[in-house]
């Protein structure tokens, strides 16, 4: 930097900011570049190891229960019906899309939530509906095919999203 | 570096850029350098370009815990189960240190902070990944975060 103005003896009395703009354009590029390296993930429920001595034949299945079943041959289901395959979850997330609007307007909340819903008002009432999905998929299906259903089904709006881990394929 | 203005008559009316390309390339350097430590866990080719997942700045923090499931070679196009192998944090482990670890590490924190992340690469079996998951339950987590990478400019989806 330090440009010497003239041959003279005079001192000059600016500070030299160059070297400093240089600095700070520099860093202003870095944070510009490292911002949308921002981490992500899907959260995802996994069932809790059960007391043995738990009578299971008390528990009754939900009736609302959403599980998504990845086959063999990369085939989707929705409980018991085909939807598309890994590559192509269109028909999936509109199916899952179409499945939560009605719960909304069938007011279909929770097991065990329909007292707390109707304590706040109206609008406020969507977390309360039903909208958990189990992924079951085998055990030889790479994880990134898994991870675009779960994106998939993410997208169409399921909370929470559960693994299923055992009887697996 | 610095270029004297010409001692003679013409005054030099370019700006010198040397010093500042300088700046940048040293910066540049550090910062390809720095960035493999800014990230928790070993390198592991994460899903990418996916549309939903949460941003979570929690994975970066030293104290949370990142279990990663990766290929030898890690972009090996077909992964068998003898080929994974399992880290925790940068250390390589075995399915019961995993499940003793894991354990000891979350043992601090609060109920609700109880998470579990893993980084698994995409040519991982799934059922490697079960495995994993079926020793962190044994601990009493029911929570895990799938640590996939958000597309650029992806606006997520309604709902």
């Amino acid at each position: 930097m330090a440009m010497a103005t003239g041959g003279g003896n005079r001192a000059v009395p600016y500070i030299n900011v160059t070297p400093l703009i240089d600095v700070l354009l520099v860093l202003l590029i870095i944070f510009m570049v490292v911002t949308p390296l921002k981490p992500s993930r899907f959260k995802a429920d996994i069932p809790t190891q059960r007391d043995p001595n738990e009578d299971i034949s008390q528990l009754k299945p939900n009736p609302l229960t959403l599980v998504v079943t990845i086959g063999q041959d990369l085939q989707l289901k929705l409980n018991q019906d085909v939807m598309g395959s890994v590559n192509d979850t269109s028909a999936l997330a509109s199916t899952l899309q179409q499945t939560f609007q009605q719960r909304t307007a069938q007011k279909a909340y929770k097991a065990g939530m329909e007292t707390a819903a109707m304590n706040v008002p109206e609008n406020q009432r969507g977390q309360f509906i039903e909208k958990t999905v189990f992924v079951k998929a085998p055990r030889a299906l790479k994880y990134g095919d898994v991870v675009k259903v779960i994106d998939a089904i993410k997208g169409a709006g399921a909370s929470p999203v559960g693994l299923q881990v055992d009887d697996l394929p | 570096m610095g270029m004297q203005g010409g001692g003679g008559g013409g005054l030099q009316s370019e700006i010198n850029v040397t010093p500042m390309v300088d700046i940048m390339l040293v910066l540049l350097i550090i910062f390809m350098v720095v960035t493999p430590f800014l990230q928790q866990g070993i390198t592991v080719p994460i899903p990418r370009d996916l549309k939903n997942p949460d941003e979570d700045q929690a994975i970066n923090k030293e104290t949370s815990v990142i279990v990663s499931v990766v290929c030898r070679p890690p972009d090996a196009p077909q992964c068998t189960p003898e080929s994974t192998e399992v880290y925790l944090g940068k250390k390589k482990v075995n399915m019961d240190d995993l499940k003793a670890q894991v354990e000891k590490a979350l043992s601090t924190k609060k109920e609700e902070d109880k998470i579990v992340y893993v980084k698994s690469g995409v040519n991982v079996n799934y059922g490697e990944v079960v495995k994993v998951i079926n020793a962190v339950r044994e601990k009493g987590i029911d929570k895990i975060g799938l640590v996939a990478d958000k597309k650029k400019g992806g606006a997520a989806a309604k709902g």
